[in-house]
């Protein structure tokens, strides 16, 4: 209870520190996340063991990750054995990352990690996405220790020319040489306290950091293709092969309908995607729409104790009785919101309801 | 900010202030008002030095005819250097507030290689190299030879320097040693000289203890210091050792081999002098006969400080009429000299009192005791007559010298051992004469006695009391200091099970147990998985560090180890151990973590911070005794039984107390640090061991944290560690245990400030 408790002070907090100030944010994100899966991962501290544990998270994370950023990507990489190893690459489908990640359970966890091969794997990705979009890699990191075959330093100076965000999530304890990287990226460095703590860090980096200034504006080609669905019975439907299907094994994909670019005609089962022969990046109308929150996120809402409160002490959202000490009032509209509800509006619905029913209803 | 110290006006240059830092300057404020000495310990990391500096120098100022000069003492040169750089920042800070640039005169000294800009000596690697070259080319004889023949080189940065230098004082400012050197060189003065100058008018000095407490080197510095003087000795845990070994003399074959090259060179040099220059040998016999008259009258006007090498008495008489000529003198050290020789092929150890020794002299050599005492003064003038130039050759009979005379004078507090060879190779003839100083208040009493206020003062001086029993003095303030944290960021251990339940000791009997270095290597072991970045483990001795590091070995439990960190051992071998501590740094900088092995005692323990990544965790494996066997210690023990009434066993465990306490104080520089400490021992959980610990370390061990196996201890280091990984700023620190001006004022916070210091 302490803990939960614990936790949404610390919510809160983090919020409304964001949502005072306005910030713009990156739309398109590129994220790496490093998946540590040396020795240390088989401790115990973590229920069953740390891997299970963080896989099991990282399957949520990415979920969440792509209801809040639409037109983004995640690539997965492991390292073990002084090794990195692209687990999946960059991609914005999270089915594909779900069934990867539920296979690494049974990884067998061995030997060190390497900080320098999994920065230096994914950087030989990050570093070819155009510049309008975010770099970033989230580190999740367990043991204290990293086998490096070159200088770091030189790999952090390269990775900040670059522009690529590093975060890092430590399992155990506050590694130095994390501290340096990322301080000098820009990313954030947190140590979990205990599983739900680190479920938290882990959502702190679902919302898109804000935008750095240096970024290029720049107006982006999209394409919406249409799903066109053509029955069997059609004459002029001709099958086509899907062009995500090009590098996975699974099923010819051979199919009549599906999502044509509207530039070339490439057939794609899935959005969103980068279309692999003319290169235009196809969305749809209600992925940019989801990711419009993030432009005009909603204000925090203010902090007063229930005492001041005049009138009937109901939540305006779920009508329960107010108990708490303190309840928190929409600063346009001044209904007013027990906790609970309070971080609903703001994590799930990102617009207040009662300010939408008098848009409606005047 | 400006504080208000009982009526004080303190300038602290800094916009916060730690609460004890406050506490500091009460308790200080008050040792000087009381004109008396003063013990005050506070941790490490909450800013000793600059609270002590803005005491002192508001003092100052306020009361310049109180106390007129600030005397630093610090132990290295690096320690000079950050003393001087505070004090800098106090300056600029008083500049800036006031508006008017005050006339303070600060300067750091340090030997002739630190300080020389002359391009061929400085250029020289070892201290004594460039102390004797220096000397032969500004000694006076020199200098005057060079004015009938031009080709004898001297300096010219010394010439300059004597010629104008004197008659202007160094203008006000903060002189580092590098500034120093730059002055020196745009005026074209020597540094050295001008600083030992300048020290006579200044008003603060920072050098080394030496420079007061080595007799040798204090009468030639420092006795000229002002008697309404602040001494301040910092790092002063170690202080009653830096007393003995100033006092101490030790004397090998190879010494007393050297010695008869030099004696022999002395009489060649008479014998030329004789034929050449007979009148100048007459010349020092009637200065001589007038005796040292003209020192006496200096030291009744209390100009000197009080030289211990040099009782009063002697300088009542004359020199004995059996050693005044130059021929007989060194005659009379020949026969010295055999005597020491004779004496040290014993096949026995031998132990006597410095009276023993001396009728024993008297019977086999018929050399008295008062000729002896004059030994040292003789041997002086003697150089200076013969014109000799290069005194570093020597050192050896001066050693015998100042031993003839040292054994002479006191009767009391020294004691003299022979022994014919190491105890560790009892094959090996190595006969060694000890004559060894037990009484630390013999060096330091001249320093008590003519110094207005003496502070001592150091993170780890627990337990306060013993310091002014066995320095021999009474203080007027004593008080320990806590360090007021906003979180707890030490985490005190005491190891005293392994996970098999056998009880962790280094105590002799269990010493070799197989089952106490397994769990020994465990604990490492286990340490090494969960801490990160660096760890430093201190071991009671090199032998017993060697032992158990084989043993390790052989069991696989390194190979382990190594799996986590990788392992540098300290050495006795100073440039290896250097390079050791080098590459430490960078496997901590690099997140690939090391663990440093070493040797409580060592170079390690006593000079080193790790700060920050470079010490999460320090491991002290077993208590740190003395070497009990050594008679030199059994000698000292008993002295301070006999005399100053202190237990054997608690000044061993006090001294093995001090150690560990600094040793695991390395890991903690800083507020914003934070550091394990682990005590595997488990005598460390024993009420007269904690007890001896700093109050600052004392205070967070609380009974969960006694006796632990080593599986507990890895379970609240892992909580602990995890504990202080989340984000700390300032802001959280701002008003626990980091104070504005308006929040220091506050009443109840100046409640809270009079619990801090604790009295005894």
């Amino acid at each position: 209870m302490g803990s939960a408790q614990g936790g949404r002070v610390r919510l809160t907090q983090s919020h409304s520190g964001r949502d005072t100030v306005p910030v713009q944010t990156e739309k398109m994100r590129h994220l790496y996340v490093v998946i540590d899966c040396s020795r240390s991962m088989e401790d115990q501290d973590l229920k069953p063991n740390r891997l299970t544990s963080t896989l099991k998270l990282m399957e949520a994370f990415v979920d969440e990750y792509f209801d809040q950023n639409p037109i983004s990507q995640v690539g997965i990489i492991t390292t073990k054995n002084k090794r990195a190893e692209k687990l999946t690459d960059l991609a914005g489908n999270p089915k594909k990352h779900i069934t990867a990640l539920m296979k690494a359970v049974d990884t067998v966890c061995v030997g060190e990690p390497s900080l320098y091969n999994s920065l230096n794997l994914a950087i030989q990705t990050l570093k070819h996405m155009p510049g309008h979009t975010s770099r970033e890699i989230l580190i999740i990191l367990s043991s204290l220790t990293t086998c490096d075959p070159a200088n770091i330093y030189e790999l952090i100076k390269t990775l900040k020319s670059l522009k690529v965000r590093v975060s890092v999530i430590g399992l155990s304890a506050e590694v130095r040489v994390c501290t340096v990287l990322t301080r000098e990226t820009g990313g954030s460095y947190h140590v979990i306290l205990d599983e739900s703590h680190f479920k938290e860090l882990l959502m702190l980096h679902i919302k898109p950091p804000p935008a750095s200034s240096s970024s290029e504006c720049s107006l982006i080609r999209m394409g919406f293709p249409q799903h066109t669905i053509a029955s069997v019975t059609d004459q002029d439907a001709k099958p086509s092969f899907s062009m995500s299907h090009l590098d996975s094994s699974s099923g010819p994909g051979l199919s009549l309908g599906g999502y044509f670019c509207p530039q070339c005609h490439a057939t794609y089962t899935e959005l969103p995607v980068e279309c692999k022969v003319c290169g235009l990046t196809l969305v749809s109308a209600p992925h940019l729409a989801r990711s419009f929150h993030h432009l005009f996120p909603l204000q925090a809402f203010i902090e007063s104790p229930v005492e001041n409160l005049q009138g009937d002490r109901f939540c305006q959202a779920c009508q329960a009785e107010l108990k708490d000490k303190s309840v928190f009032s929409c600063p346009s509209c001044h209904s007013v919101f027990c906790v609970e509800c309070d971080l609903f509006i703001h994590e799930s619905l990102h617009c207040c309801p009662c300010c939408i029913y008098r848009q409606t209803a005047p | 900010m400006k504080l208000n110290i009982e009526g004080l006006l303190v300038y602290f240059p800094y916009d916060y202030i730690y609460p004890e830092q406050y506490s500091y300057m009460l308790e200080l404020k008050r040792t000087l008002d009381a004109k008396g000495h003063g013990v005050l310990e506070m941790p490490s990391g909450t800013g000793k030095t600059i609270s002590l500096l803005s005491l002192i120098v508001a003092y100052q100022r306020a009361f310049p005819l109180e106390v007129t000069k600030l005397i630093y003492c610090s132990r290295t040169v690096p320690e000079i250097e950050k003393v001087v750089e505070e004090l800098r920042k106090l300056m600029e800070f008083y500049t800036k507030e006031t508006g008017e640039s005050n006339n303070f005169l600060a300067l750091a000294l340090s030997s002739r290689k630190n300080l020389c800009i002359h391009p061929e000596v400085s250029s020289l690697r070892f201290g004594k190299e460039v102390d004797g070259k220096c000397h032969s080319l500004t000694a006076s004889y020199i200098r005057a030879q060079h004015h009938s023949n031009p080709n004898l080189p001297v300096c010219r940065f010394y010439e300059e320097f004597d010629s104008v230098g004197r008659q202007v004082p160094l203008p006000a400012g903060i002189y580092n040693l590098d500034d120093l050197k730059a002055f020196g060189r745009r005026k074209g003065w020597c540094p050295y000289y001008l600083a030992r100058y300048s020290i006579l008018h200044a008003n603060i000095v920072v050098y080394s203890y030496h420079y007061l407490l080595d007799p040798k080197i204090a009468d030639l510095v420092s006795k000229e210091l002002a008697k309404k003087s602040v001494v301040v000795f910092d790092e002063a845990h170690n202080i009653d050792n830096v007393c003995i070994d100033s006092m101490s003399v030790n004397i090998t074959r190879r010494t007393l081999d050297r010695c008869q090259n030099n004696v022999d060179t002395l009489q060649n040099t008479i014998h030329k002098i004789k034929e050449t220059d007979a009148a100048k040998l007459r010349e020092e016999y009637r200065r001589l006969v007038e005796g040292l008259k003209e020192a006496n009258v200096a030291r009744e006007t209390d100009i000197y400080l009080a030289n211990p090498v040099l009782p009063d008495e002697i300088l009542q008489e004359a020199v004995p009429g059996s050693i005044r000529t130059a021929e007989h003198f060194v005659g009379f050290m020949r026969r010295f000299l055999e005597y020491l020789k004779s004496r040290l092929r014993v096949q026995h150890v031998v132990q006597e009192s410095a009276p023993q020794f001396l009728k024993d002299v008297f019977d086999k050599v018929c050399i008295d005791r008062k000729p002896l005492r004059f030994c040292a003064e003789r041997l002086q003038s003697l150089l200076r007559t013969l014109e000799i130039a290069d005194i570093a050759d020597f050192s050896a009979v001066t050693l015998i010298s100042n031993f003839a005379t040292l054994v002479s004078t006191y009767s009391q507090g020294f004691t003299i051992i022979i022994e014919p060879f190491e105890d560790r190779t009892p094959t090996i003839a190595n006969p060694v004469l000890h004559f060894s100083c037990m009484d630390p208040s013999i060096a330091i009493k001249p320093v008590f006695q003519r110094f207005q206020s003496v502070v001592i003062t150091s993170g780890t001086l627990s337990p306060l009391d013993i310091y002014p029993r066995i320095l021999d003095f009474r203080p007027v303030t004593m008080a320990s200091f806590t360090m007021t944290l906003a979180r707890t960021c030490l985490c005190p251990l005491i190891v005293g099970r392994g996970n098999d339940q056998v009880a962790l000791s280094s105590k002799f009997e269990t010493r070799e147990d197989f089952a106490v270095i397994r769990n020994y290597g465990n604990l490492l072991l286990e340490m090494s998985a969960i801490v990160p970045d660096g760890i430093v483990a201190f071991f009671t001795s090199y032998v017993y560090m060697e032992n158990i590091v084989a043993s390790w070995y052989e069991q696989g439990i390194l190979e382990n180890i190594q799996r986590n960190k990788l392992i540098f051992i300290e050495t006795q071998d100073a440039a290896e151990t250097s390079m050791a501590l080098e590459k430490y740094q960078e496997a901590c900088e690099n997140g690939r973590g090391a663990i440093l092995l070493s040797v409580a005692r060592g170079k390690v323990s006593e000079g080193i911070d790790f700060v920050h990544h470079y010490g999460r965790a320090v491991l002290m494996f077993g208590v740190p005794y003395v070497y009990t066997q050594s008679r030199i210690l059994k000698a000292r023990l008993e002295y301070l039984r006999d005399q100053f009434q202190i237990r054997e066993n608690d000044f061993l465990t006090f001294d093995a107390m001090r150690h560990a306490a600094q040793c695991v104080g390395r890991a903690i520089r800083g507020k914003t640090d934070y550091g394990l400490m682990i005590f595997a021992d488990k005598r460390y959980a024993r009420a007269d061991k904690r007890g001896k610990l700093p109050r600052w370390i004392q205070e967070h061990i609380n009974d969960g944290s006694l006796n632990l196996t080593v599986d507990e201890a890895v379970q609240l280091s892992k909580h602990f560690l995890r504990q202080m990984a989340q984000p700390f700023r300032q802001e959280d620190q701002l008003g626990l245990s980091l104070l504005t001006l308006e929040q220091l004022e506050s009443e109840e916070m100046l409640q809270k400030i009079t619990q801090i210091a604790h009295q005894t």
